[in-house]
Order: structure tokens, then sequence, then C-alpha cells
């Protein structure tokens, strides 16, 4: 049978994405925000001690070198990766189909592998006052030594979890489940008012 | 309040669940032993001074933690993997 | 120029013009100025009215400790009461008013309250409410009774009713040094922290770094020091590592070294900036704090000290030194030690007449009594002001010869003319924040001062805080701070000079002049020092219990002005020491914080929403949504004209009759997966996993570890090693964190992984005669026919193009499917199913129909599951395998929980034919009046289109031995009596043959 195309997923912040400048923009956009929209989210997870054979194994499969350590991670282009618990690590690439690559590589020795790539909306803010914006919702430090540059790290904004990377010095990738993405967008509008904003 | 969580580093308290005390030793499964089981589930320690608890880092790694709280001053004194097993450096 | 401005000096700026009303009245003031200087400057004398006596009230002081002059602002028609005029700082088109005056503030029919001041005396309300023992009033009832009128009569600020529209915001912010206060000891150690490469945040609650280095009139150097703390801001602000929070009260120190502060943003200007906050709220986690956050002035107690035109004497120095406004023209001082000399210097500087200082030392020093020459006053040394003369401004005092050792008062007493008083009692150390952090502070006999205790956190203290009250000493100390929070060791270069008057640092332990005459100690709740004595006299011997029978210290400045007065007073009423008496500890917040500030983003949107991927096309097609949760679901799709009843009596009818489909996304669902994923699941429920075939589901039950029910759902395998878990809704959060527990705490053998994939799936269930149709109609790359997908069978196929995971389950009791997808496709697949439904007669169906299908079915839910129900109790006993334990095994069959009259799960049918309630309870005799001996209550409820019935699900006392017999609901609060039958909860389709069809 002839395998009809996959429908465009849809976004679960449409009617609330605005593309254009908001807020106090007259005096130049502070912060870019947008859904990045990543064909690909995975989680995996490995059992004590083979952390590191999965770290392999995520290198091997995507080119990503992750250092050991707690919250290390990287982000390339089409691909990051980074750890967000103690043998956890979320993988994400722009295209679909990640999950199969790695099917046949996490063997039941080493750890699981779960598809999240529809269940996490990914949404970036960068710019020059992303930072000040990021301290407004999560009581973590995002000050560069802080937290350096393709680091994960979980936290949350009252009922909402959240993984967050950073992609940029500028730049930060925030992995929000897709049930809350709307409510938590419009909040990161909101606070972004202040410095203007610019939804790409 | 902050807890140094061994996996994220200090965090806020709000990020964390408080799972009670951590003295307690479940009875094997297959136990019929009730006054084990009434213990392990009704007894709670409740020292003024230093207690272990376990708190998950809900709000974060999810992991649970075994931690040294003095009850009086909630001075944190130690955080630890409950599960253990995970070598993951601490990010302090 | 207003008739008190001076011709140069102070920050304001005198080209600008600034226009505002009090009290209705136009007013002028400058740039720079605050609400009580721009009024000072014209000529104001009176600011409010006081909250017992309504006695005329000025200034007392410059700053945050400002008891007497609160005022309402208002911004449209929302108005913030309470606010010190000191801390407003004016812009074109403020309007304040006073407050605690009818009708005006210049004529108060209130004041006639000081006449009967014996009758508000300490424990006044307690002593004169305690009404009769019998009677309508007796008790309390009496006090309740003229509450409303005392209320209305003392207090304070109205609150208002407009909605707030500002914006509100919170900041968590990081640093390694946070230094509270920017004195000049505060902006060393702001300084020499961040020279060190620390992270630093400086915080101020005024809107100008420099704190006494603004009006001291210092120099430092060899530059006014104003000048120097201008540089030295400058100089941090060009620092990346610096932030500088002006307008910011640091309010709370709490454990681990978290503090809260409260930044006004936006209040000082007109409007706010699209998005601005009106204020933020700082969570800020700091390595060290350094506590430079300076000292209050002392007031000293005397008759008519509360006069307006009384005013501590560094605030009328504040006032001419960072105002420019001079408060008065012949100005007197009356001090204790000798900061009141500086005053009286800088006063005399900026044109006014000084008078005389009166002093209540005898040995006033050479330094002292030439620093007197220099203002031209005259040194009435050994003696005390006894009374103050005036109506709304101050026109005289009266002095007499005072013995500072036995307090005695001798010779005649005479009179000064003057407009102004300035008065000077001592220093206090402002540790507020360090007590909060934990320690106690302990009395210095020669500062006669608490000082700060050793640390319990991590902060250092510097300047006047540590009750070191010059500023070379702040400056050394300040620096020494500075490097040392920021882990670095003392830098050799050398300190700024500093050029001051000279004075020594301790007064005289004087407090009170005893004469004829209302002494106040607590300016703000109108309490005098023969109120303190009168609670001594009465029993009162602890602190805490003088604070709350006088108020002493309780209104909105927490005492600043009053705590040490007070604690002295008392302690000479006891004949004790001071520190035996000891303080009451602070706690926060140290200045009033607003709601909003707390509330912040939260405001107006207290919880964020969790929406289906389906959410939008339930909007577009009609669905009153309900909040579950954070979830919003469907209640109903109601058609126009439709009662709620009608609309899920048709949705719930048309799924029975054809078929209805219904957003179940909301489940929970966790992937558990690994090697020990069915050993693990055996674990965790009632019934057997291990034992179930790749491809199919099963509907298992959990218990608590106490053994009652908690939680129920369908698990599905998916793989060996891999389980789909359902949870309900409600639930999924805590069966997650139960999972996670065992995993870490009990069994970390186990490998298995939990995951939350609640918002992978979209899933949608449709049921009824016609839904295998349906089904077979649009999937693709599977048959959906009894064979290939059984009762609880999976199968994998496509619908619309999109892979799609459906599992045979049945909710509603019909045939019934769910359908999962990838939430991304969720609508996609929903409109593929109703498309192909259409000419079944497909109907979309809510919360409503769910619920009553449920009920008919007599499913139980979370309103059965409620934490006190059994397995037993549920009539789910059949799922508790005896072949393995299971978490709650152990303890299921305690003597309590298997007792034959425990409440059991029944069903109820109303013989009246009338709608029942939840929360409802069940009696066998019906007694309206005197409601009592319930059997238990109904769970759930709906009118069941199956049965053509208002039917219930109830928990009832012996449950199933009662099933065919009658009894009654007792619903007194909702009036609602009447005959019920009890039957088996399975109401419809008892024997499932629908849906195995």
């Amino acid at each position: 049978m002839a395998e009809q195309p996959l429908p465009e997923r849809q976004s679960p912040l449409e009617p609330d994405y605005h593309p254009g400048s908001h807020g106090n923009f007259e005096h130049g956009v502070d912060v870019i925000l947008s859904e990045m929209r990543p064909g690909t989210i995975l989680q995996l997870a490995a059992w004590p001690g083979e952390e590191k054979q999965l770290i392999e194994i995520i290198g091997k499969v995507t080119g990503l070198a992750l250092p050991d350590g707690a919250g290390g991670g990287v982000s390339s282009g089409a691909r990051a990766g980074f750890g967000f618990a103690p043998g956890k690590f979320t993988v994400v690439d722009e295209a679909e189909g990640l999950a199969a690559a790695f099917a046949g590589a996490i063997t039941p020795a080493i750890g699981t592998l779960t598809d999240l790539s529809h269940g996490r909306t990914a949404i970036r803010i960068a710019g020059p006052k992303a930072e000040w914006v990021m301290a407004k919702f999560f009581a973590i430090d995002f000050a560069l030594p802080a937290f350096p540059l393709g680091a994960g790290r979980s936290t949350n904004h009252h009922d909402i979890f959240a993984q967050i990377q950073r992609s940029g010095p500028d730049q930060f990738d925030i992995y929000v489940f897709r049930s809350f993405a709307r409510s938590f967008w419009k909040a990161l509008c909101h606070a972004s008012e202040e410095v203007g904003y610019e939804v790409q | 309040m902050l807890i140094t969580c061994p996996y994220c580093g200090p965090r806020d308290v709000i990020e964390f669940t408080y799972q009670g005390d951590g003295n307690r030793e479940r009875p094997q499964p297959a136990s019929q032993d009730l006054d084990a089981w009434n213990a392990y589930v009704y007894d709670r320690l409740n020292p003024a001074g230093d207690h272990n608890e376990i708190w998950q880092h809900s709000g974060g790694c999810r992991a649970h933690l075994r931690v040294v709280r003095n009850t009086i001053t909630h001075e944190i004194l130690s955080t630890a993997f409950a599960r253990g097993g995970h070598k993951t450096e601490s990010r302090s | 120029m207003s008739p008190r401005r001076t011709e140069t000096g102070g920050r304001i700026d005198r080209l600008r013009t600034i226009r505002f009303t009090f009290d209705g009245a136009p007013y002028t003031g400058h740039a720079g100025d605050t609400l009580a200087s721009a009024l000072l400057a014209n000529g104001v004398t009176l600011f409010g009215r006081s909250f017992k006596y309504h006695r005329p009230r000025g200034l007392l002081a410059a700053g945050v400790e400002e008891p007497n002059a609160l005022v309402t602002v208002l911004r449209g028609e929302v108005r913030e009461p309470n606010i010190a005029a000191t801390m407003v700082e004016i812009y074109d088109g403020l309007v304040a008013v006073s407050q605690n005056r009818t009708p005006a503030l210049a004529w108060d029919i209130g004041a006639l309250n000081q006449l009967g001041g014996k009758l508000l005396s300490a424990g006044f309300y307690y002593k004169t409410f305690m009404g009769p023992v019998i009677g309508p009033l007796k008790g309390t009832r009496f006090w309740m009774f003229c509450e409303h009128f005392i209320r209305r009569a003392a207090g304070l600020g109205k609150a208002g009713t407009a909605p707030d529209p500002s914006r509100y915001e919170r900041m968590n912010a990081f640093c390694d040094v946070l230094v509270v206060g920017s004195g000049p000891a505060g902006l060393m150690a702001a300084k020499a922290a961040a020279d060190q490469g620390a992270r630093v945040i400086l915080a101020d609650l005024e809107a100008h770094f420099g704190g006494s280095a603004n009006w001291s009139g210092e120099t430092i150097d060899g530059m006014p020091a104003a000048e120097w703390a201008q540089r030295t801001v400058a100089q941090l602000g060009g620092n990346d590592n610096v932030r500088l929070l002006p307008r910011t009260t640091v309010w709370g120190y709490y454990d681990g070294n978290t503090l809260a502060a409260l930044e006004r943003v936006t209040d000082h200007k007109e409007a706010p900036a699209k998005g601005e906050p009106r204020q933020r709220y700082w969570a800020i986690r700091a390595g060290t704090v350094v506590l430079a956050t300076g000292s209050f002035e002392r007031p000293l107690v005397f008759p008519g000290n509360d006069r307006p035109g009384v005013m501590l004497a560094h605030a009328a120095e504040r006032y001419v030194n960072e105002y420019g406004v001079l408060p008065g023209q012949r100005i007197a001082l009356f001090t204790n030690n000798d900061s009141a000399y500086r005053s009286a210097v800088a006063l005399k500087k900026a044109g006014a007449t000084i008078v005389a200082i009166v002093d209540v030392r005898a040995d006033v020093s050479n330094d002292m009594r030439r620093l007197a020459g220099e203002a031209e006053a005259e040194l009435l040394d050994g003696h005390a002001v006894v009374a103050t003369e005036g109506g709304k401004a101050l026109t005289g005092l009266k002095v007499q010869r005072f013995d500072a050792i036995s307090g005695a008062l001798s010779g005649d007493a005479r009179s000064i003319h003057a407009d102004s008083l300035l008065m000077s009692g001592g220093w206090s150390p402002t540790i507020h924040l360090a007590s909060q952090a934990g320690a106690k502070a302990e009395w210095d006999p020669a500062r006669q001062a608490f000082l700060p205790p050793k640390p319990t956190q991590r902060w250092i203290g510097a300047g006047a805080f540590t009750g070191s009250f010059s500023t070379a000493e702040a400056i050394a100390e300040g620096r020494a701070a500075g490097v040392s929070a920021a882990g670095g060791t003392a830098a050799p270069a050398a300190l700024p000079i500093v050029e001051a008057a000279p004075g020594d640092p301790d007064p005289a332990p004087v407090f009170e002049i005893k004469a004829k005459g209302k002494s106040f100690v607590d300016f703000q709740h109108d309490v005098t020092a023969e109120d303190v004595r009168l609670a001594h006299r009465e029993g009162f011997v602890s602190v805490e219990h003088l604070k709350r029978y006088t108020t002493l210290g309780m209104a909105t400045d927490q005492g600043k002005n009053s705590n040490v007065p007070g604690l002295a007073i008392m302690a000479e009423a006891l004949g004790k020491p001071i520190p035996e008496v000891g303080t009451t500890r602070f706690r926060p917040p140290y200045t009033a914080v607003s709601i909003g500030s707390l509330a912040a983003e939260r405001f107006g949107d207290l919880k964020p929403e969790r929406l289906t991927p389906m959410h939008d096309w339930h909007i577009a097609n009609g669905a009153t949504m309900y909040s579950a949760g954070l979830w919003y679901r469907p209640m109903i799709y109601g058609l126009p004209g439709e009662t709620v009843e009608q609309a899920y009596v048709r949705e719930a009818r048309a799924t029975r009759e054809s078929a209805g489909i219904v957003d179940v996304s909301t489940l929970g669902k966790i992937a558990v997966q690994g090697p020990d994923a069915a050993e693990f699941l055996d674990r965790v429920y009632t019934n057997m996993f291990s034992t179930l075939a790749v491809g199919k589901a099963r509907y298992g039950l959990m218990l608590r570890e106490d053994g009652l029910a908690f939680d129920d759902g369908t698990t599905w395998r998916l793989g060996e090693q891999e389980f789909l878990m359902t949870t309900t809704t409600a639930n999924a959060g805590k069966v997650m964190q139960h999972l996670e527990y065992f995993l870490d705490v009990i069994w970390p053998e186990l490998k298995v992984t939990v995951t939350s994939v609640t918002d992978e799936w979209a899933g949608a269930a449709i049921g009824g005669p016609n839904a295998r149709a349906i089904l077979a109609a649009c999937v693709k790359d599977t048959a959906v026919d009894n064979a290939t997908l059984p009762f609880m069978g999976i199968v994998h196929g496509r619908i619309a193009g999109v892979p799609v995971m459906i599992c045979r389950l049945s909710f509603s009791g019909e045939m019934a499917f769910e359908v999962y997808s990838g939430a991304g496709y969720g609508t996609h697949v929903w409109e593929a199913l109703i498309e192909a439904g259409q000419p079944f007669g497909l109907v979309t169906y809510g919360l409503e129909a769910l619920g009553t299908m449920r009920i008919e079915k007599g499913h139980v839910t979370g309103a059965e599951i409620d934490g006190r129900t059994t397995a037993r109790d549920l009539h789910l006993d059949w799922m508790l395998s005896k072949k393995k334990p299971f978490i709650g095994s152990a303890m299921m069959d305690r003597e309590g929980l298997i007792a034959p009259d425990r409440l059991e799960l029944v069903g109820l049918i109303a013989l009246d034919n009338r709608p029942l309630n939840g929360g409802g309870h069940i009696v066998e005799e019906l007694d309206e009046d005197n409601p009592h001996d319930s059997l238990g209550h109904i769970t759930a409820c709906c009118y069941s289109p199956a049965l053509g019935k208002y039917i219930a699900l109830a928990l009832v006392k012996g449950g199933k031995a009662r099933h065919g017999t009658r009894a009654f609901v007792s619903d007194p609060l909702r009036n609602r009596f009447g005959p019920v039958e009890i039957v088996s909860n399975h109401f419809y389709d008892p024997d499932g043959s629908r849906m195995h069809g």
C-alpha cells in the first residue's frame, strides 16, 4: 500500500503565535522568541554504571560529543543533546525519525529510549535580554559561568516543568510539556513586553 | 531554604517535595509482620535536631535524595541520591 | 521659591517644577523632592491625624521610619493607603490625600477623642468591650457591636476596592555579594567586592544611593560626601559585575541566604512604559550578604513630643541638606547625645536661627560647646524639655533643669519661642534583617542600643549597623566587609579620608522626661509612656505581652522609632536592666509589601492552563469547557437552547444508540520501560501484569502502602519490556511520584525507567454499537474485527495517513476503542474519525455524558477512590492477587479495613424522580428537622437516559446487604429529602454483553 504522506504537525501555540514585533519595541527588540519545531525529541536513560556507554552511543548515532558530568551538553546546528537528570539525556534533531536510528543501539543492558517528539514543545529565546526574561520564570542562575554553553538544566515554573539548554551565549532552548506550552508561551510573551520582543 | 541536589546543584526548596522520614525501613514485601508494617507506614521520627529525610527534586531532575537536615536551624548537612549507583559529579 | 526652600543646596533640581495635589489643594515641588519635602517647603506642617486620639501630627522623620505622615496615593480609581510621605517621590499629576480625619485634616471632629484620654488607654478594648454576662450583647458580642464604630474612628487609610491594573513581576537573582544599604559603608563594601571580581547586587530602599553621605555635610577625599557617593556609584554602575537596585527594600532574610526585596519600579513615574511592572519582587540568593543598613535616630519621650514641628534632628538635617528645605526659622534642639550638635550647625549654615540646644547632660564636652557656639545657639546643658506649645504648628517649648542620673526636674520652667524643635534620643542600629536571619540582638550599655548578634547565616555587618556611627569607621568596615564577602584579602590601599564634625557615639541613658502631659512612645499607634507603665501595673511582665497589650510597635512602622524607648520605660518600671527585659525578634517584612508583588505574574492567571491537542477544535465546535485540575475539557457540546442536562442526556443516549466520541488525552500516561518493567508492575498493581501478552491491555488497581485504594487504569503491553500505563487524569502526577519513589528509594535494583508521556499522545475514545463500523471505515493497515482486535486487544494502523495505536476497551460500557496518535496529529485524526462517523450519526460528548455513562456502568473514579475506601469497599476484591505481594497487600486486611459495617459502593435510584446531589447523606429514617444517623453519602449522580431515572452512586454502610431496600436522601443544605432505592452499582448491562459485543 502506498503510504500517504504525514500531515504537518499541529503547533500547540498556533492561535497565540503572532510573528512580528511586540511590546516595548520602539527602542529596539531585546529578545526574539520562536517555536523550534524539531522533528525528533528523545529521552535516553542509562542504568547506573552505563552512562558512559550511552554517551558513546549518542556520539556514534548523532555525532554529538556530550561532555560527561551533570547537565553536560552540546548544541550544534541541527542536533542538540544534554543531560537533565542522573543517567538521563535529551537528544533533539531537526529531522524526524532519529528514534529509529537509536532503536538497535540502545540494548536492554544499557538503558531505554523514549520518544517525546510530540510530547514536548521547544521554544527558543534569544537576545541580549534573554537571561533577564528567563530570570522572571526560573529560580536558576542563567549567568554564563554558572550555566555554560550547551549545558542543560531541569527546573520548573509553578506547575510547568522545563528542560532548558543554553544553545548560545544569549540563547536558550526551553522544552516544556506540550499541554502547558501555550500557557507558558503566553506568559513568556507577556514577560518579554518590557524589553520589546519579536516572534519569528 | 536551598537544597543542594547532587545533580542539579543548590536549588530553591520550592522545587522539592518532602517525602518523609528517611529512617523508615520497609519490611520484606511478603512479610506478614503487621507490627513492622505499622511501624513503617505510620511511625515517624520527629527529632529536634539532625534528621534523615527523603526529598524528591520533583521540580528538577526528579531524583529522590537522602537529606540530613537540622530541624531547628534548617541547615542542610548533607544530600545524596537515594538510589545510588549513578556516578554523576555534583554541580554545586 | 516657596517660603522654606533654601536658595541653594540639596540634590533637587530647582529648574524643574513638578505639580501635584495634596488633599485637593495644588502644590509645586522640584524634581528630587519627596512628598514630605515638597509639602514642608510649601509651609505645610500638618500631615496627618493620630491613630486613636486624632491628634494633629507633622513630620517626625525623613525616611522609611516615618510614623505620622501617612498618606493615600490615588491613581485613577486605585488607592494605595498608608504610605509614608517621606517615601513618595513626587511626579507631575501626583494625587495624595491625608488619612484618618473627618471631614478635613485641619478640622477633625475625631480629635474630641483626646478629651477621653483615660478611656482610650492601654488595654482599652479588652476592658471596655467585655460585655455583660447575660443579655443580647453578652461577652464579646458587645465588642462586635461596638467594633464597627471604633474601627471607623481609629485607624489608618482605607483600602481601595477598584481592581489594581498594575503589572507586578518576580525576578530571581543570584550574586556572590548582596550589599543592603548604600551609605558610605555599603558603597565601600560594594566597590571592594566588585573590585575583587565578585558578582554584586547593591540595594537601597531610597531613590538615591549614598545614605548619610547625601546629607551629612561631611567631606570625603576632599569633596563633599554627596559628591563622593555619586562618583562611587558611577564607578559601580560601569561595572558589568554590579547590579544597582535603587528604590529596592530588602524586606526578608530567609534560610540559605535567600532574601526577598521589593523594587518600586514605576511608583515615581507618571505612567509605566509598555510592559514595565509597577513593582518587582526580587528573590535573591546571595553567597554573602553585607548588611550596611545604618541606624535610626530615636525620639525622646516627653510631654508634647508629638506636636507638629517636633522632628528628629537628623531628619531636619536631611531636609535642609538633601532637599534644600528648612523645617523652621527659629529652631531649638533637645538631645541626650552629640549628634544633634552637627545638625544644629547644618541648620544654622542653611540660614535658620538656632535658639537653643537643650542637652540632658550636664557634662557636655568642649567640642560640643564649640559646635554650639558655631551654631550661635544658647546651650542649656543639664536641662530638659517638659512641654511644647502650639496647635497645628509649634510655637514654643518649656524647659526645666534636669538631673540625668535621677531623672528629677527642678527650678522654674522657662519658655522658649521656637517654630521647630529637633530631638535626638540616640541611635539604634537597623538590625532587622540580622534578627530575621535568626539571631538574638545584644544590648550594648555604652551605645544604649541593641547591636547585631553574631551571624547565624553568611552575612557581614558594616558601619552604623554594627554600632560604628562615624563615617570613617563605616568606610573602613565597609571595605573590609566587601573584601571578605568576596573571599579576598584586605587591599593595602589607603582608605578615603573623612573630615567630619567630632562627636562621642555614646548617648546619656535618658529616654524619657517625666512631666505632666502625654508623652508618646509609639507615635503611630498613640502609645504613651503612661500606657507602658499602666501595662506594668496591671501585671504585664514579658515584653511580648507588653507589645500586644499596648500595641506598642505593632503599627505599620513596626516599632522602628518606639522599640527601644518602650523597652527602656518598661525596664525602669520593672526595676530591671534593659537586656533582662529583652527585645522582640524582628520578622519579615521589614516594611509593608504589596500583595500584588507577592502574587507577581500569577495575578489574574493563577494557574497555567493545560490544553489537549484538540482544544481549539472543541472551542470551535461549541464545547462548553470545564476546568478539571489544570486541564480544560469539554463538559458538553450544547446545541442552541439546550440545558446542560438536556445536552448530556442527548450525547449519552446517542452514544448508546449509535456512537459517540470523547477526548481522553488528559488521561495520565506513563511509559514503563526496562528489563524489570513487568516485575515492577506486579509489585505496583494488585493484579498480575507479567502474565499479560504483548499487544494486550489489562485493567489494574493500585493500593497505597496502608492498604487503601489509590488509583486505577488500564496498562498496555507494547513490548516485552515496554508498557504504557494509564492513570486517572487527576492522579497522574501522584502516581508518577509514587512509581519514582519506589524505584529510587525502595527497589533501586530494578532496571525500570518511568517517563510521563501524557502529552505525547492524543487520545480519542469512540464507543457505541457503530463504533467498530466507523473505525473500519477509516483505519488503514489493520483490521479491527473481533478476531484481530478482541476486547483488551491492541492494534497499530493508520488513520488519514497518521500512525495510530488502537486499544479496545470501554469506560462507557459500549463496544469502545481508544485511538492514540502523536499529539501533533491529534486534531487531524479526530477530524478523520468525526468524518467517518458522520453517516452513523456519531456525536461528540463531554465530561457530563462520560460521567453519566460511567455511573450507569457503576465504574469508580476519584469520587469513590477517595483515600478512605478499600478495594473491597468498591467491589474490586477480585483484582487482589493472592499469588504475590504488592504495595498495600500486607496492610489491606487489617481489622478495620474488613469490618462488615464499612461504607460500600452501591447504586441509588431516586424514587421521587427528582435529581440527587453529590454529598447528600443517606439515612434509614427521614427527620428533616433533626437530620442524623447518616449511613453514607452520594459520590456521583446524574439523570440516566438508559434507565430514564435519576440515579447515583453512593458509599453506604453495609452496602451490598441493602440491595433492594429503601432508604432516604437527607440533604438539609440543599433542602433535598426523599426516598431512594439501594441497588447494585451496576445499573446498566451488568454482564457486559454490549462492550464484549
